[in-house]
């Protein structure tokens, strides 16, 4: 099992909560971003190119707090920036674990071993390491050399020390699908709960603007990737969505279900655009034009088929209908299946 | 306007550049330039005044239209009218702008040849 049983039953809990409320919009999934310094350069991303003094800014752990808060999302994303730069890091982790949220700090582990004793191993707390394939092309993606060896020690030791570990990956235009069908065996060899995949997304401030994935691509490799899955591979992630980026399903971007709070406020629409920022999610949630965004609606959508846009369009699925709710069951079980 | 935006290529850089807009359109195109901008700018006030920062946000809908910067030598945020500005400056370094992808694949390749 992927994700613990708890996990499950807090997340399915919410969203029922939600829709016997007739939430229309909700997020689940919180991304806080406490800070955009990294100590890699990483080809697809957009995410940190800033002037100096913006990337010596941060959130406090109040800031944090408030915003998971304000929010109320079960689950909380941290990445960046990489979050373990932030001196106050550990603080945040602690305050949102005991409001109960299930953190997945997401960290490149270049200082996960230096820091892994401010931490508690918990249920509610899980490194999501960033892994993008085997080492020849997880180097080559974070543009350094020598990385992967060490998030794989970070990733041995953390394990052993009792900590939930994921990885996440990003999968570029040039991934081959037999390498990373065999990143998949060994991630699992290293005895991780589970792991995160997506493609990338086009920033267009990323320095490699060549290897985003198009849509029909997206869909022709994770077909590859995911079909006669092996048994042992775990997915920390909704089987509908998984479905979706094989071309298995449509669906519809819900980027409010993953709102993104940092040093400028509230993120307009998404976490990948910046239309602009808000002070608070009420008006993040009630004042985005939300029908301006989404694949067919906006030039910079048309490829985009990332979680953090439609993984809660999976969720809704599962819990709108007994189809929904019966294909995921049905995709939990016999992923090989359909 | 000092400089005309409208054939800039997405592989070029707007650093360095001054932008004295002569209408309403021209000052919101040249902060929407400004707003997309990962560099520092320098933003010329009527009253004379010079304030230099990171552009952050910008709403344009409002009645009063205005943006907001993260100075670069304080803590703090500045909230300035769009009524209120003469000019643009793209003082500070593109921090997006560059070939940092290309140069670690050159890099890759020469190793690989050793």
């Amino acid at each position: 099992m992927a994700v613990p049983i708890s996990q499950m039953v807090t997340v399915a809990s919410y969203v029922i909560a939600q829709k016997l409320k007739g939430v229309k919009r909700y997020p689940l999934v919180l991304m806080l971003e406490p800070i955009f310094r990294c100590n890699l350069a990483c080809a697809g991303c957009g995410k940190i190119q800033y002037p100096d003094h913006v990337l010596d800014r941060r959130l406090t752990p109040e800031q944090c707090w408030a915003a998971a808060d304000e929010c109320g999302a079960p689950v909380v994303s941290i990445p960046g920036g990489e979050p373990l730069i932030h001196p106050e890091m550990s603080e945040i982790v602690r305050g949102l674990v005991e409001r109960k949220k299930y953190v997945y700090l997401c960290t490149n582990a270049l200082l996960l071993e230096r820091k892994i004793q401010e931490y508690k191993p918990s249920q509610y707390l899980t490194f999501s390491v960033h892994m993008d394939g085997l080492r020849d092309e997880h180097d080559l993606a974070v543009c350094r050399d020598g990385v992967y060896d060490v998030a794989v020690k970070a990733i041995k030791m953390a394990l052993k020390k009792g900590f939930r570990v994921t990885t996440n990956t990003t999968l570029f235009d040039d991934a081959n699908s037999d390498r990373v069908r065999a990143f998949f065996d060994e991630m699992m060899d290293l005895g991780v709960e589970g792991m995160m995949i997506s493609p990338g997304y086009s920033y267009d401030k990323a320095p490699d603007q060549h290897s985003f994935l198009k849509r029909h691509r997206t869909r022709e490799l994770f077909t590859k990737l995911l079909t006669n899955r092996k048994r042992r591979w775990q997915f920390n992630q909704s089987p509908l969505f998984l479905e979706f980026l094989m071309g298995k399903r449509e669906y519809d971007c819900t980027p409010w279900g993953n709102p993104t709070y940092n040093i400028f406020g509230w993120q307009k629409p998404c976490y990948l655009l910046q239309d602009g920022y808000v002070s608070d999610f009420a008006t993040l949630l009630n004042e985005t034009d939300w029908d301006q965004y989404g694949t067919g609606r906006n030039e910079k959508c048309k490829d985009c088929m990332v979680h953090c846009g439609y993984e809660a369009s999976a969720v809704e699925e599962t819990f709108s209908s007994w189809s929904g709710f019966a294909g995921t069951v049905k995709s939990t079980l016999f992923p090989n299946a359909t | 306007m000092s400089q005309d935006l409208s054939n800039q290529n997405q592989g070029e850089t707007l650093e360095g550049l001054s932008l004295r807009p002569a209408t309403k359109e021209e000052l919101v195109t040249a902060v929407e330039q400004a707003f997309d901008y990962r560099g520092d700018v320098t933003i010329e006030l009527k009253s004379g005044e010079h304030l230099i920062g990171y552009v952050f946000s910008c709403v344009k809908n409002d009645s009063k239209a205005y943006i907001e910067i993260f100075p670069t030598n304080e803590t703090g945020q500045i909230k300035i009218l769009l009524d209120d500005i003469t000019a643009i400056i793209f003082s500070g370094k593109d921090t997006a702008f560059g070939q940092s992808w290309e140069a670690w694949i050159k890099k890759k390749k020469e190793e690989g040849k050793k």
